[in-house]
């Protein structure tokens, strides 16, 4: 999977019809193989664009900032992201007009140890749900497999399991970076970053920072797409992934198979109801 | 020496966590949530009805079961609550049409993801209430204070104090 040339290329043709202001897509670090998300203001440079197995990031965090907020952009998206994208149009943070999307039909990115990612094994949406120009073949959509990650866990008894989340959350130094990594947490002023409210506070201690991960949790149940910006961004390497797929197992298996993003104008599973919901759990 | 024997004889093992004792003379804080139209009133009605209820149940008022943060829940869980009762309409009896709906399936998301994290399932219960169940209430309340006795206090991810 290297669609380098293709991209560059077309980014400079973007450029020079002035379709796009900015370019948004990945360069390849100076020191290792590893790439980093990259803003391309200008054309000459567009020469250093790379996509490859290696293009892990999702830059669809970048359309919300103040860099491209309100300007013409063009961006790459994979698969994942291309859902995140479907969001954000959805919620109306950005533009339709405003974007020139390329799609990348994607075979599944690698981490720093060139090993497949566990999320891309695990991957239902390969090809890109929204796009304007497409890259490789249109792959169909896979079935729905519960996380290898989460099972281990659902088979530990209540005491290991509350053990296993009360060292991750120690062990959380609030900085913050899941929240600013996701693209899909794009609001000015959060909700955790109060200092005194009623719920939360910025004091680091285990429950606080349990708190403060559970609200951005549930503030993604049914929005979450899966892209794991937040674990790269964790410099504490928590598995933050885990309850994620947790609430996406749950709303998956019982609200009429809901997946994120995977359809235009489709909102987060809690914007809807059935009248057919499962409620055997209450009294 | 005699006084710590007595006790521990008297604990019994609780039922999240066979290792932690409970005081069988524990009385635990549940935190009731109770939606404005039906089951507030439905409370009431026991109240007025003269039916008896065990007292620790601590009610919040909310105009709908869907204005629950779900992070209400974990707050309350967090803070004093060793258990957590979301009552409200009866789906289809909603004030707001259709505000229960919404919040029948934020309850399973966060039920399900609280006992994935290592939250007893009987910690938070959920139960539709009308304002003409004054029993069924006082049932309820008796249930869940039953069911959270027999886990014993909660200890996680409790609100340390600081210094």
């Amino acid at each position: 999977m290297n669609y380098s040339k293709q991209i560059q290329d077309i980014a400079v043709r973007l450029f020079t019809e002035n379709k796009i202001d900015v370019f948004v897509g990945y360069r390849k670090n100076v020191g290792d193989d590893n790439q980093t998300p990259f803003i391309f203001k200008n054309p000459a440079l567009c020469d250093k664009l790379v996509f490859t197995e290696k293009s892990t990031h999702n830059l669809t965090n970048y359309l919300t900032n103040e860099t491209t907020k309100s300007k013409k952009v063009g961006l790459v998206v994979k698969g994942c992201d291309s859902r995140s994208l479907n969001l954000l149009l959805t919620e109306g943070q950005v533009k339709r007009d405003n974007l020139y999307i390329i799609g990348v039909s994607c075979d599944g990115c690698v981490d720093e140890k060139n090993e497949k990612e566990a999320r891309c094994i695990a991957c239902v949406m390969q090809s890109p749900v929204i796009y304007n120009e497409m890259l490789g073949i249109e792959k169909e959509k896979k079935t729905y497999t519960i996380d290898a990650d989460l099972l281990k866990l659902k088979h530990m008894s209540l005491t290991e399991r509350a053990d296993f989340f009360t060292e991750m959350f120690s062990n959380c130094i609030r900085c913050n970076a899941c929240r600013q990594s996701c693209p899909l947490c794009y609001c000015d002023k959060c909700v955790i970053d109060q200092d005194s409210s009623l719920y939360h506070n910025g004091a680091n201690t285990t429950s606080n920072a349990g708190m403060a991960l559970m609200t951005w949790y549930l503030h993604l149940a049914g929005r979450c797409v899966d892209c794991r910006n937040c674990e790269r961004a964790c410099p504490q390497n928590l598995p933050l992934h885990l309850l994620h797929k947790q609430n996406e197992m749950v709303i998956y298996e019982n609200f009429q198979n809901h997946q994120a993003g995977m359809y235009e104008k489709d909102r987060g599973a809690f914007y809807k109801y059935n009248l057919s919901d499962p409620d055997d759990f209450i009294m | 020496m005699a006084e710590t024997k007595v006790k521990e004889q008297n604990t019994v093992a609780s039922v999240e966590n066979p290792e932690l004792p409970v005081d069988p003379n524990w009385e635990p804080v549940i935190v009731g949530i109770l939606c404005n139209w039906c089951s507030y009133a439905g409370s009431d009605l026991t109240g007025t009805s003269r039916i008896q209820y065990p007292p620790n149940i601590r009610i919040i008022r909310v105009p709908c079961t869907s204005r629950i943060d779900p992070v209400m829940i974990v707050k309350a869980l967090q803070t004093t609550g060793d258990g957590v009762l979301v009552s409200g309409c009866h789906p289809g009896d909603c004030h707001y049409i259709t505000g229960n709906y919404f919040s029948r399936r934020r309850f399973l998301v966060v039920k399900q993801m609280l006992w994935t994290m290592g939250y007893h399932e009987n910690r938070v219960q959920f139960s539709w209430v009308s304002a003409a169940e004054g029993a069924k209430f006082a049932q309820v309340v008796t249930k869940v204070c039953n069911d959270v006795k027999a886990l014993g206090p909660l200890h996680r991810f409790k609100k340390e104090d600081i210094k």
